[in-house]
């Protein structure tokens, strides 16, 4: 694959997504060639499917998930979550980006790299994280391993903690809060090569 | 029915052309069959690695001058880049003349081609770290943090610890760390890109190959890859096809032949020489240049050689030297009229479909092979697949419970010239064939490795593993734990709950209300969890239970080198009892 297809970049779209991310041009001609390698019945945009094909991604617990948000942020209507173009692709990843204070970008601040995680526990994408959708990524990360009397404690305990207005809820702003603590631009930052 | 013209044209077209081609064609039978060569081949190669050599600075110029008539800032990234490659070719230059070539040389029989004269200094064209170098090196889009190991050695994900305030929200700290080893895997993992036909670094004026490359750079450049075009189409094509053909009769005859002796050492005597020649004879109808390594380590008598598998070439590339009998399913057609011609000159397993499930049926018929002494050793690929000759994947144990000397063979092509990778998803039968022989040669190295045997305790997994390793590290391959039957079949369930089960125990460290996690499986691994060559799991963590974790163990700050102080917890959780444990205690 990668060797005979027709779906070459043009200059002006390299162009387009160097300033729309912070990615310069060799790096985006690479993650092209990935997008290709991904795309492996030729189409021309990526379906949960091919992304699910990677063996490594599939045998993350929290595989499905990961796949889930990385469309959901690629577009917000419903219909445009299916399909993944190139440029949608190179934005997601453009959330990953250590950020770097002296830029301005906005697409890897601190708050942006949060919202993939929030969308990822959110599943009814209704901006809000109950104890059951908590529950449900407990679950799948360690399976069968738990009862479900522990996973119930863990859930409760972790929703008390970050719920700051007691609705039994946490919003994306408990959520943000909460994750002060942790180091997120690290935990979500790639190292990308020049 | 053509006119009397054309068919005039045909005559004396063939008449001219015809002897010619003829003496090439017999003159290369007769090296093959004395195992002799002219040495046109080293010639042939140098004069194509010059060509690439100018090719590719004719793209470097080209894209220079490009961007300087562009964004100037980008400058700075890309010229450390092509700086890299410079330096790479410059490698290979010092190590190719300093090099010197050995071992057994097999030409393809075509007239010369001379572009510049003299400059025939003999090379390697590759040694195993330049290879590595040149093929691994600058393709990586990122440098991983995390990655999701198989085993069961090391603990997974990041080894930060970190200063974990309450319970429930190192659960959403560990599952950040699950996400970035997604999209890590998103960008970049070890198992597709073995898939696929391996990058190259400089274009071998193939369009197979141009992708990656600037498709139009300038008019010396597009020059001369017509000329190659036609030169590859127009005379090695018909060449190599005659000399397949060739090959094919002559094996269909000479096993003919053979299978009429009776069994015994003069049969094998012949079969041996009937086949090497028969295989010498298909190998130049590709340009396949050979490179043999350590013969002592050649397999004579009963036994199993193993090797990796990267393309339906590989038989006959190891056929040249050596005569092996081969196992397999039985085709139908042309594979089966060849099968069954093989097996009138010697023995070898084919088996139908229904008994390729049995696993224990394959497994008996390997037995009485192997035990047989005048049996000719069994050629087996244990990957089951073809992968990209990048690395080496999972070795399936049936093999290596037989109890049979293993002779492990390290196989490395080098694809500047041609590359064998059969992807099977993507290219019929004939194209690859077509793509064989219109590439410009097929070079390969093939070390032999000294026999091993399983030891006294040792699990045929275990086993696998430690030939899998030996035969990685000649060969200059990654040495991975992955199925490559992953290229067909989704993710097994089995390797998901195991890295649930890994999160758990990790889990299990810091979470007091958790009680001890039940073992999900014993020591009794099922057929499926063996496919995968997965070991049952020690407990990870030192505890036998988790009442023993000291529920108000309290770490200060200072002593989590790597993760930077945080600011002072919130208030309302500081009063909990804190539970943190350190790695250290494993």
């Amino acid at each position: 694959m990668g060797n005979n297809s027709s779906l070459m970049l043009r200059d002006e779209e390299i162009d387009v997504i160097t300033n729309e991310t912070e990615f310069n041009r060799n790096q985006i001609v690479r993650l092209y060639s990935r997008f290709l390698s991904l795309d492996k019945k030729g189409q021309g945009f990526l379906e949960r499917e091919d992304l699910m094909n990677v063996p490594e991604l599939a045998v993350n617990p929290l595989g499905d998930r990961i796949v889930d948000a990385f469309f959901t942020l690629s577009g917000d209507e419903l219909e445009s979550e299916k399909r993944l173009n190139f440029r949608q692709f190179v934005r997601v990843l453009a959330f990953f980006q250590p950020i770097d204070r002296t830029k301005k970008n906005s697409l890897n601040g601190r708050k942006d790299k949060l919202k993939f995680a929030f969308i990822m526990y959110d599943l009814n994408k209704n901006g809000c994280i109950t104890r059951e959708e908590f529950k449900v990524i407990l679950n799948s990360m360690v399976g069968a391993n738990i009862t479900t009397d522990q996973l119930d404690k863990i859930a409760d305990r972790t929703i008390e903690e970050a719920d700051v207005d007691h609705d039994g809820r946490i919003s994306f702003q408990e959520f943000c809060k909460a994750m002060e603590k942790t180091d997120i631009e690290e935990k979500m930052s790639i190292r990308f090569l020049n | 029915v053509p006119s009397p013209l054309a068919e005039h044209a045909i005559l004396l077209a063939s008449t001219f052309l015809f002897p010619p081609v003829a003496m090439v064609v017999i003159v290369v039978i007769l090296l093959a069959t004395l195992g002799k060569s002219l040495g046109l081949r080293e010639i042939y190669v140098n004069i194509l690695i010059r060509i690439f050599e100018w090719g590719a600075s004719q793209i470097k110029t080209t894209a220079k001058l490009k961007r300087k008539e562009s964004h100037v800032p980008l400058d700075m990234h890309i010229e450390s880049d092509e700086d890299e490659e410079e330096e790479e070719v410059d490698e290979e230059e010092s190590e190719r003349k300093s090099a010197r070539s050995d071992g057994y040389e097999s030409s393809g029989g075509f007239s010369r081609r001379r572009r510049n004269s003299g400059a025939s200094v003999s090379s390697r064209t590759s040694s195993v770290c330049s290879l590595r170098r040149r093929h691994g090196s600058g393709n990586n889009i990122i440098r991983r943090d995390t990655q999701l190991n198989l085993d069961d050695d090391e603990d997974d994900l990041s080894r930060e610890i970190l200063p974990v305030n309450s319970r429930g929200w190192a659960v959403i700290g560990d599952s950040v760390d699950f996400i970035k080893n997604g999209i890590e895997a998103i960008i970049e993992d070890e198992v597709t890109s073995r898939f696929e036909a391996e990058q190259l670094m400089t274009w071998n004026m193939l369009t197979r190959t141009s992708t990656r490359f600037f498709q139009f750079v300038n008019w010396k450049l597009t020059a001369l890859y017509m000329a190659g075009f036609i030169f590859r189409y127009a005379c090695l094509l018909p060449m190599r096809l005659t000399l397949f053909v060739i090959g094919l009769v002559f094996m269909l005859v000479s096993t003919a032949v053979v299978g009429i002796f009776p069994d015994g050492a003069l049969k094998k005597t012949l079969n041996h020489k009937a086949m090497l020649t028969c295989h010498r004879i298909l190998s130049r109808s590709i340009s396949a240049v050979i490179y043999f390594h350590d013969e002592q380590y050649r397999s004579s008598s009963h036994g199993i050689a193993v090797a990796n598998h990267t393309s339906p070439m590989d038989v006959m590339v190891l056929s040249t030297d050596n005569v092996y009998a081969l196992i397999g399913q039985s085709h139908g057609g042309l594979l089966g009229l060849m099968q069954r011609a093989l097996s009138r000159a010697s023995s070898h397993i084919w088996f139908d479909r229904s008994e390729a499930k049995d696993r224990s049926a394959v497994s008996k018929l390997l037995k009485e092979h192997v035990s047989d002494p005048d049996k000719l050793p069994i050629l087996i690929f244990p990957e089951g697949t073809c992968i990209n000759n990048t690395s080496v994947m999972m070795f399936k144990k049936g093999s290596f419970e037989v109890g049979a000397t293993i002779y492990p063979i390290a196989m490395k092509y080098d694809s500047r010239f041609g590359d064998p990778f059969w992807n099977s998803s993507e290219q019929s039968w004939g194209e690859y064939i077509l793509r064989m022989m219109t590439s410009w040669a097929i070079i390969c190295h093939v070390w032999y490795l000294p026999p091993m045997t399983r030891g006294e305790q040792e699990e045929a997994v275990d086993f696998a593993n430690r030939v899998k390793k030996v035969i990685a590290a000649r060969g200059g391959l990654v040495d991975l734990e992955w199925d490559g039957m992953l290229k067909r079949c989704k993710v097994p369930p089995k390797l998901v709950a195991k890295q649930q089960e890994k999160y758990a125990n990790r889990l299990s460290r810091y979470t007091s209300t958790c009680e001890p996690f039940p073992r999900v499986h014993g020591s009794t691994p099922n057929d499926e969890a063996e496919d995968e060559g997965i070991a049952a799991s020690p407990p990870i963590s030192g505890y036998n239970s988790l009442e023993e974790l000291p529920e108000d163990v309290i770490v200060s700050d200072e002593e989590d080198v790597v993760v930077e102080t945080r600011p002072l917890p919130h208030p309302r959780v500081r009063s909990r009892p804190v539970s943190h444990v350190v790695e250290a205690i494993n």
